[in-house]
């Protein structure tokens, strides 16, 4: 219909450039147009008064002012050879490159007129049925198949949908390049748009634009499934201690589904280790909902969250995500300081006697002049009193400090407990008590930047009175204060636990602070439990010594006071590191086996070490053993890079180890080939038409392919020629005065002043 | 003559008691009326009040005169002399805050779990209901620390063990080495002598009844943290009480609060 009133197909107005091809100046045309419509007027405006009569308004003789200057507009247009110039590819002298996705998901049949068949099918039909002929009548063509790389095919028969992912990055820098050396004048790219590597990448699109290569990009699969539940995220650590119960966020959307209730699994093989019943939101929108679990005893973990399958779901592939998880055993000890013998140090020591994992040696001052020691490995252990070497420090993944004033460290110690937490990259929990905090002198120490809140001035700050510990949103479901799984019950839970002993004034949160708990008393909310990040390591502050009475008071067997402080001292240790820590951007590889592992190698100060050899040994399937040589990092002391290619798809694991360190550092990762394709399998069309526009080219229906050979002509890629296309018989011209003499004479006859 | 025989009775009884109150005699507590009774502290002297076997509840339930004698009223032996001296002590001695007054507790209501160290004496004269000896008991595992004083002999013992078998039915009774940390967390108390009474002035006998030698016992927890100590065969409470008496002997009273204190410390870290 467009070609017809404007002689031209679309692209040529949308690509070409206007010109004028009459000899005469374009300056001149503008000034007779002026002069025209000037001359008009002042005829019209002449009259006026006797037409007045013939009740001619002014906005009537206005509106044939304007009819007849722009049909003398119009006449003078074309006395001017009105054209379009356009790139035009010459013919047989181009090569246009079909590329034909052949991922897993276009064998999902939700294409064609039946909307039952395969999208590769559909694509390769529409290809026969008269796309690639017309293409051929005007170029060569190329066939390419495109997955994770692309690649050259010499017939459509033989492009099957099964490989196991989709790079379109990759895929499309790979072609610009390999047909360097060819006219290429357009890509025409057949596809469901589902990319496993993300977005469209910046490097892409400058590729193909310094190739000047359009891309036309024709989509397949339906655009929206009408019920499906989609996993697309879980954000999970990558550690965690034996026995310990932690949380994962998972992301999903959902279509069909919205107020319908599902149970989210996590499960380690066959066993299940944690489940959450979930209710879904509105449709399409991301959801993040948090699921507790178990991961059980040491080791590497290969964990599955599910969700559904729910009735009448249409891709039950994508209800699934796994994830690594390393489980540890390795003791992790805590140096608890405490300036006088009270409840809190006795009831805190008791519930660690039933963990395992953490092992807490305390210093007691009982008198003035005497220290009792508990949990030490050995004899000499704290014998002096707290250390005075990094070396005697760093031996500990933690510290709490309880009822003791910050004088009571010397300035060497007080900088020691800075570098614990920043250098070592430990955890320093400050309890509340009458030595503590602002009436422990710590709000004038050189240590107040260490404290995640912002103390008060002055002291007396501690108070022996009841206060009734709750929880804030961002602890109802934190796995530090997790005493129910469920958020909305673990608030009620907390609001049920009898009142703490004695509460202490801990300040303001500072920025980045997170208050996980806050306490009310005689009418006053403060602070109760307050994190931080500060350096490698974290910060926090229990602002009251009253817990024990959660013990006491609530019925026996209660677990609440003991795991409470277990979840609390477990995240205080969790993540100080070892000396030797290996680290990658994702464990899990899908499809690629290309990975980078990082090491951080420091001594037992903690100090990096820049001169060690490091070798990163890999353990992998079929008996997979390598070593890999790490170089140092021009930029980060004590950093250590090396890649490497995990070739087969199974579980790997690389153990670091750095000469002159007697720590080494491990990292389990795998490769799991053929499942990215399960997920996003509605038509990306977003990312196609993106694409197109970012290239020049065009997104397509497949309805719509029967004009593709003939509009991707009008391309300055390859050898193309610049054409005139001369617009001034194209029918809408004629059209448009026709338009314009009859409307000003029915206006007349209408008006009587004919 | 009935009348005659019941004033002669009368008389001979009000004689006898005279004279037992005269041998048992109660220190000078000098503790004015300022004493810090509401003050709030990490530590409270409690002293267990109970029912006594030996009177009725209501008559050794209370605890409103002082004295510490009286039948029925057993559980305020040396009361309060021998808690407030024990807490001079305690602030002197250690860093722990304790309020200078003591704290009566019973097991007839839920206060007692704000009190995790309670002391008990003439403890052959206790006896539970079966929701006291559940508190106790429930008290105990929760964390909470008992210690008991001041009853002699192999009959007190067995009076005793009836009523801690209400407790704790099944759990052994075991006695302590030298090397438990209860003898070492604030002093090494390996040289321990049996600390008598106030009896001894008159008497300079160390034991009472049958109980000549010293027993140091106690029950544990699941966990091997020791909830009941036992103090049979001595009279801690009377060295404390009788501390600043000339006739004293110090030893005695050293002893008693170095282990008096050894218990709260340890009731305190484990």
């Amino acid at each position: 219909m467009f070609q017809f009133f404007f002689k031209y197909p679309m692209p040529v107005f949308s690509k070409g450039k206007f010109v004028l091809l009459g000899a005469w100046p374009g300056w001149l045309l503008l000034l007779l147009i002026v002069a025209c419509a000037a001359g008009i007027a002042v005829i019209i405006w002449s009259r006026l008064p006797a037409a007045a009569a013939a009740h001619i308004s002014k906005w009537r003789a206005g509106a044939i002012w304007l009819l007849q200057s722009l049909l003398i507009a119009t006449v003078l247009v074309l006395l001017w050879q009105p054209a379009i110039t356009v790139a035009e590819l010459a013919p047989q002298q181009n090569v246009i490159a079909v590329v034909l996705d052949d991922s897993r998901s276009m064998a999902i049949a939700d294409s064609g007129s039946d909307g039952k068949t395969p999208r590769e099918a559909a694509a390769q039909k529409a290809l026969e049925d008269g796309v690639l002929a017309g293409l051929q009548k005007k170029f060569q063509t190329r066939l390419y198949r495109l997955d994770t790389r692309v690649g050259q095919a010499a017939a459509l028969k033989d492009i099957q949908p099964s490989a196991p992912a989709t790079h379109l990055n990759d895929s499309l820098r790979q072609l610009a390049n390999d047909t360097s050396d060819l006219p290429i004048g357009a890509v025409v790219l057949l596809s469901d748009g589902s990319d496993n590597s993300g977005d469209l990448a910046l490097e892409t699109i400058r590729a193909l634009r310094s190739r000047r290569l359009p891309v036309h990009t024709v989509g397949f699969g339906k655009e929206r499934l009408a019920h499906d539940v989609e996993l697309t995220d879980v954000s999970v650590a990558t550690r965690a201690l034996a026995d310990s119960r932690i949380p994962a966020a998972v992301t999903f959307h959902q279509r069909g589904y919205a107020g319908s209730k599902a149970l989210l699994l996590v499960r380690d093989g066959d066993k299940t280790v944690g489940s959450r019943e979930i209710t879904f939101n509105s449709e399409g929108a991301n959801q993040v909902e948090t699921v507790f679990f178990s991961p059980g005893g040491a080791g590497v973990k290969n964990l599955h969250f599910l969700l559904g399958p729910l009735p009448g779901e249409e891709n039950l592939a994508n209800n699934s995500i796994a994830r690594l998880l390393g489980v540890t055993d390795d003791k992790r000890r805590i140096l608890y300081v405490e300036g006088e013998p009270r409840w809190e140090y006795k009831f805190i020591r008791r519930a660690e006697d039933d963990d395992k994992i953490v092992q807490v040696a305390s210093m007691l001052r009982t008198t003035e002049n005497k220290i009792y020691r508990q949990g030490i490995s050995d004899p000499k252990e704290l014998e002096s009193g707290f250390p005075v070497r990094p070396e005697d420090l760093f031996r500990y993944d933690g510290i709490i400090v309880g009822s003791v004033e910050a004088g009571y460290f010397m300035p060497l110690q007080q900088e020691l407990l800075r570098e614990f937490v920043d250098r070592r990259g430990g955890g320093l929990l400050f309890l509340g008590g009458r030595f503590s905090l602002s009436d422990g002198g710590w709000n004038g120490s050189s240590l107040v930047d260490l404290l995640p809140t912002i103390l008060p001035a002055g002291r007396n700050t501690f108070h022996r009175n009841p206060a009734f510990a709750e929880l804030t949103a961002a602890g109802s479901d934190s796995p530090i204060t997790r005493l129910m799984d469920d958020p909305a019950k673990n608030i009620d839970r907390w609001k049920r636990l009898t009142y703490l002993m004695d509460y202490q004034d801990a300040g303001t949160p500072k920025p980045g602070a997170t208050v996980l708990a806050q306490l009310h008393s005689g009418g006053r909310t403060l602070p109760l439990l307050v994190t931080q990040n500060y350096g490698r390591g974290r910060t926090a502050v229990m602002a009251t010594s009253g817990t024990w009475r959660w013990q006491m008071s609530q019925p026996l067997g209660d677990p609440a006071h003991d795991l409470f402080w277990q979840q609390l001292l477990r995240w205080l240790v969790l993540d100080s590191p070892g000396q030797v820590v290996v680290t990658t951007p994702a464990q899990t590889l899908m499809d690629d086996g290309q990975i980078q592992l990082t090491a951080s190698v420091r001594d037992h100060d903690y100090l990096p070490v820049t001169d060690a050899k490091v070798t990163a040994h890999v353990i992998g399937p079929d008996g997979l053993s390598a070593l890999v040589d790490m170089t140092p990092a021009a930029d980060s002391p004590g950093v250590f890079r090396a890649n490497w290619t995990a070739e087969k798809p199974g579980s790997y694991l690389a153990e670091v180890t750095a000469s002159g360190q007697t720590e080494n550092g491990t990292l389990p990762f795998e490769r799991i080939d053929g499942v990215a394709e399960n997920f996003h399998t509605e038509q990306n069309r977003e990312l196609l038409e993106k694409l197109a526009s970012e290239t020049g080219g065009r997104y397509w229906k497949p309805d719509e392919l029967a004009r593709l050979p003939n509009e991707i002509s009008y391309s300055d890629a390859g050898i193309s020629v610049r054409d005139i296309k001369e617009l001034w018989n194209m029918p809408v011209v004629f059209l448009w005065l026709l338009l314009l003499i009859s409307t000003e004479w029915l206006l007349r006859r209408k008006w009587g002043v004919v | 003559m009935k009348l005659l025989q019941a004033s002669s009775a009368a008389l001979v009884g009000m004689a006898m008691c005279s004279a037992l109150y005269a041998y048992q005699r109660t220190a000078d507590f000098g503790f004015g009326d300022d004493a810090e009774t509401n003050v709030k502290a990490e530590f409270y002297w409690s002293r267990l009040s109970y029912t006594s076997s030996v009177g009725s509840s209501s008559f050794g339930g209370g605890y409103g005169g002082y004295g510490g004698y009286g039948w029925g009223r057993t559980w305020s032996r040396d009361y309060p002399k021998a808690d407030r001296q024990v807490l001079l002590a305690l602030k002197r001695l250690t860093r722990i805050q304790g309020r200078s007054t003591e704290q009566v507790v019973d097991l007839d209501s839920d206060k007692i779990f704000d009190y995790p160290w309670v002391y008990a004496v003439q403890v052959q004269t206790w006896s539970f209901t079966d929701e006291e000896a559940k508190r106790l008991r429930e008290y105990l595992l929760k964390g909470g620390f008992l210690m008991v004083d001041d009853f002699h002999g192999t009959a007190d013992w067995e009076d005793f063990m009836e009523g801690m078998r209400q407790v704790f039915p099944d759990r052994p009774v075991e006695d302590l080495d030298n090397k438990d940390e209860i003898f070492h967390v604030l002093y090494d108390l390996d040289e321990r002598i049996q600390v008598p009474g106030e009896r001894w002035i008159q008497t300079h006998r160390t034991y009472e009844k049958d109980g000549y030698v010293p027993k140091w016992r106690a029950i544990r927890d699941d966990k091997g943290r020791i909830v009941v100590a036992i103090c049979h065969n001595m009279h801690l409470g009377d060295a404390w009480e009788w501390a600043d008496d000339p006739d004293y002997p110090e030893i005695f009273a050293s002893m008693a609060f170095r282990v008096g204190l050894n218990y709260i410390v340890y009731g305190m870290t484990h």
